[in-house]
């Protein structure tokens, strides 16, 4: 119906190549890392460990303790030198964890490695609880609730679409693990009884597709889905339209498909073959600020400062230093900030001037805006305070993605206003 | 090193305003130079009149832009950036293209800098405005302007003003002495017969347009809309008047409605920014369209509609407002009726409608006297024309039959009495106010001279 709603998507340029195909860098962490005290935005975390502590790789140092349980754990072996606020990659000062490196990587499995094949759906959610599993995507959402007394599934989707431009962790994250993505894969539909399992990636990573399809060749139920290379079509409700061509109102599984990303896939059957759990993380790297783009390996906990010298540095006297990639990742005003489990990427880019001009009312951000909202009248609406507008217009919809900033000819920075309206409204109803 | 903060995203497309408006500027350009070529090939008219288009051409633009400077001047904005970001050029273009050739340069530029100031200005500029800025200076050219032309034979009449004469609706057996007279609907296609420069050629409009709207520089939707619209209310009115294909046809064809629907219907400003709401605008500019030609015996259905659709866009974007994902079938039904009403409606006025059947001015010689029947507003006015080597001797009015105190205003001896002398390629004035009968005047002696150059 793109006659009515226009495409709701957008090609952008992906700039894939500057990192797709360079060697991964194995990134050591320095004399300290900090792990953060926080998951999807709660910092009621429980630390297990006190100032002196000696710990390991993989020993549990603390769990996130309320509606959700998420344990954290040590990525380095050494000494718990005591909690260090610090601002982190939402942008936010938050408590980490210090550790100081002893360069030893004295492994600890803290896990019983789990056969997937004799294993019980609940034994294997309770797993993936334990095992601290949350989705790689970026969004961090502790992935066993997705599973956990889960009914009524018929599909079970893996996004490896990876739509940030700059992004190809998930991607090079495959290509290593290509045991893993199948182990997972075919775990996790088990696990929520789907009779139908898509992995999904992007019609033009062509020299790919048949090394997926080869692996999940013993599979008559998993599927290599190709999707356009369009933005945002790794967002959840994007894809799952793609594939299903159906919508729903909160949840996917509201009309029976579970989405989890490819490299959450890979971390979940890494901790059930090996019984370790998210340490390391492959984040990219990527950017025209950047001496030397690439995915590197690197241990959670370590400072964006030191990844980035361990790709040669910054290119520019000022830049825009992004935790994830440009479309949905901030711009934070220090590298001091960690790795999390769930980073995927490190954007730099050189900071360059955008001159805005009026707005001509073209209307191409209602046209692609994925949510399919207005966000030009979401602007307007917001200038002139009109509450009842703005409720009209469906502000809270707003998935931040960054689609109709990124498409506004005259450079104005719609989605900030979309935000602006709904911290508004967010105001208005307290 | 400096770390900046900006807001997310930090990632833009290349798509630029300023690049949207450089490339309808140069497909504007495009259909020009398309006009002149015709207007250099054609035998009637010549390099004369290629000349005359640039000339008008230049003025409107100078005169935009000028408009906009001291604009600038007088509110104490920078000039430069301003103008960038303003582009009245695109305006002057658009409105010279809406004129006729023949059109007096000082009403253009008067009508230039009402179109920039009352259409654009005194809103707060560019991107404010309610009104198209062109179609308020087309506007203002055909109400007081009207007789500001350099009136002459190979300009006269337009296929718009000619069907409108008879009142936009003819009978099958008698189309062909309206279509001869423009060389066809093909020509008509193809754009060589006499318009406003930049809307009668449909060909280089459409593909001007489609090259546009593949740069995503104009919205698709609305020029399909609004010509599907118009060529299914039309095909519908034609046949129930029994009325052939070409009827459809004549009106996407002529008055501006391809011009119309690539270049201003799509004027972002002025239009909603929703996909459904374009297509509402698109089709209530259609159904207007269809009404004013019929109803009001106007040639310029195009720009009157455009213009009172601009009003409604506020109330189409209030109406398309929210979630277009749980507004679809809302938008959808609303789009549904709003198409069936509009299309009867448009039927529904055409119902008082006759077609009518219509023959050439009838020509009788005695000599080198020459008596014509010519249409006028009403009724039928005869005509004795006098010629001697080309030239008229004598026009004299034998037959009156239009509106007492208006029409009669064309047939005054003054009037009748300025065309002795004139030839085939002299220019001459028209009457403001008794155009259809001034028209009729025209039509005779102008039949007079070629019946005598034959």
């Amino acid at each position: 119906m793109a006659f009515i709603t226009g495409p709701m998507r957008k090609h952008v340029n992906g700039h894939k190549e500057l990192t797709s195909h360079a060697e991964v860098v194995k990134v050591d962490a320095g004399s300290k890392v900090l792990i953060p005290l926080i998951n999807m935005g709660s910092t009621t975390v429980e630390v297990l460990v006190k100032e002196g502590d000696r710990v390991k790789v993989g020993t549990k140092v603390a769990v996130r303790n309320d509606h959700f349980k998420v344990p954290l754990y040590s990525s380095v072996s050494g000494t718990v030198k005591g909690i260090e606020k610090v601002m982190h990659a939402s942008l936010r000062p938050v408590d980490h964890l210090a550790i100081e490196n002893d360069g030893k990587y004295e492994e600890e499995a803290p896990l019983k490695p789990i056969d997937p094949n004799s294993a019980s759906v609940e034994e294997l959610v309770d797993f993936m609880m334990e095992a601290g599993i949350v989705g790689c995507g970026g969004a961090g959402f502790p992935t066993y609730i997705k599973y956990k007394g889960i009914k009524g599934i018929e599909t079970l989707i893996i996004n490896a679409v990876e739509c940030e431009p700059y992004i190809t962790a998930d991607y090079k994250q495959m290509h290593e693990s290509l045991n893993e993505l199948k182990v997972g894969v075919s775990t996790m539909k088990k696990m929520c009884k789907a009779a139908k399992a898509y992995v999904c990636i992007k019609e033009t990573k062509k020299d790919f597709i048949p090394t997926l399809i080869e692996t999940f060749k013993e599979f008559n139920d998993i599927e290599v889905k190709a999707v356009p290379d369009v933005y945002p079509m790794g967002w959840e409700r994007t894809l799952v339209y793609e594939v299903t061509k159906k919508r729903y109102d909160k949840l996917p599984s509201e009309i029976g498909v579970v989405v989890n990303n490819a490299s959450t896939a890979i971390a979940f059957a890494h901790a059930m073959l090996c019984g370790m759990p998210i340490v390391k993380k492959m984040v990219t790297v990527s950017g025209d600020a950047v001496n030397t783009p690439c995915n590197v390996e690197v241990p959670v906990g370590v400072s964006a400062a030191e990844v980035i010298k361990a790709c040669g540095g910054y290119t520019a006297e000022d830049v825009l230093l992004i935790a994830g990639g440009p479309m949905m990742g901030k711009t934070i005003t220090s590298d001091a900030f960690v790795i999390t489990p769930y980073s995927n990427a490190l954007t730099v880019l050189k900071n360059t001037p955008v001159e805005q001009v009026p707005c001509l009312r073209c209307g191409k951000c209602s046209d692609h805006c994925p949510a399919g909202l207005q966000p030009v009248r979401i602007n307007n609406a917001e200038k002139a305070k009109n509450i009842d507008a703005l409720k009209k217009l469906d502000v809270m919809s707003c998935i931040e993605c960054g689609l109709c900033t990124y498409i506004c000819p005259s450079k104005i920075d719609v989605t900030e206003g979309v935000r602006r309206a709904k911290r508004y409204m967010s105001l208005q109803k307290k | 090193m400096k770390f900046t903060f900006k807001p997310s995203p930090n990632y833009r497309d290349t798509l630029s305003t300023g690049r949207i408006m450089m490339e309808l500027t140069a497909g504007l350009l495009v259909v020009f130079a398309f006009t002149l070529v015709l207007y250099a090939t054609n035998a009637d008219y010549g390099a004369s009149y290629a000349i005359r288009a640039v000339f008008l051409m230049v003025a409107a633009v100078v005169t935009a832009c000028v408009t906009e400077i001291l604009w600038c001047l007088a509110t104490k904005k920078d000039i430069l950036s301003t103008l960038k970001s303003s582009y009245p050029w695109v305006t002057g273009i658009i409105l010279a293209l809406m004129c006729q050739v023949n059109i007096d340069v000082y009403a253009l530029i008067a009508s230039t800098i009402i179109a920039i100031v009352f259409g654009k200005l005194v809103f707060g500029g560019f991107g404010q405005n309610i009104f198209n800025p062109a179609a308020v200076g087309r506007a203002v050219i055909f109400a007081s302007f009207s007789g500001k032309v350099a009136a002459d034979f190979v300009t006269g009449a337009t296929p718009t003003s000619t069907i409108a004469s008879n009142g936009w609706l003819v009978a099958n057996n008698s189309i062909n002495v309206i279509l001869d007279q423009f060389g066809g609907l093909g020509n008509l296609f193809i754009g060589n017969y006499p318009g406003a420069m930049g809307e009668t050629s449909a060909l280089i409009i459409l593909l001007v347009g489609a090259f546009l709207a593949w740069r995503k520089v104009i919205d698709w939707r609305v020029p399909v809309t609004y010509l599907a619209t118009l060529f299914i209310i039309t095909l519908l009115i034609g046949t129930l008047h029994g009325v052939g294909f070409w009827y459809p046809l004549y009106h996407l064809l002529t008055g501006g409605a391809m011009f119309g629907a690539v270049f201003m219907m799509t004027d972002p400003v002025t239009n909603p920014t929703s996909a459904p709401g374009r297509i509402l605008f698109a089709i209530g500019c259609a159904v207007l369209t269809v009404i004013i030609r019929i109803k009001a015996n106007l040639p310029e259905g195009v720009l009157y509609s455009i213009l009172l659709m601009n009003m409604m866009t506020p109330m189409i974007e209030k109406l398309t407002d929210g979630n277009q994902i749980k507004m679809m079938k809302k938008n959808l039904v609303s789009i549904g009726i709003f198409f069936v009403a509009g299309v009867a409606i448009a039927c529904a006025c055409s119902l008082g409608m006759e077609a009518q059947e219509i023959s050439g001015p009838s020509v009788q010689a005695q000599g080198n006297v020459y008596t014509i029947e010519a249409k006028g507003y009403q009724g039928t006015n005869v005509f004795e024309v006098e010629v001697e080597n080309g030239a008229v001797v004598r026009v004299e009015c034998v037959t009156f039959e239009d509106t007492l105190g208006i029409g009669d205003n064309a047939t005054s001896e003054d009037y009748l009495n300025s065309f002795v002398g004139k030839t085939l390629n002299d220019e001459f004035d028209i009457v403001s106010g008794a155009s259809y009968t001034s028209n009729s005047v025209i039509e005779a002696v102008q039949s007079a001279l070629e019946a005598a150059g034959k």
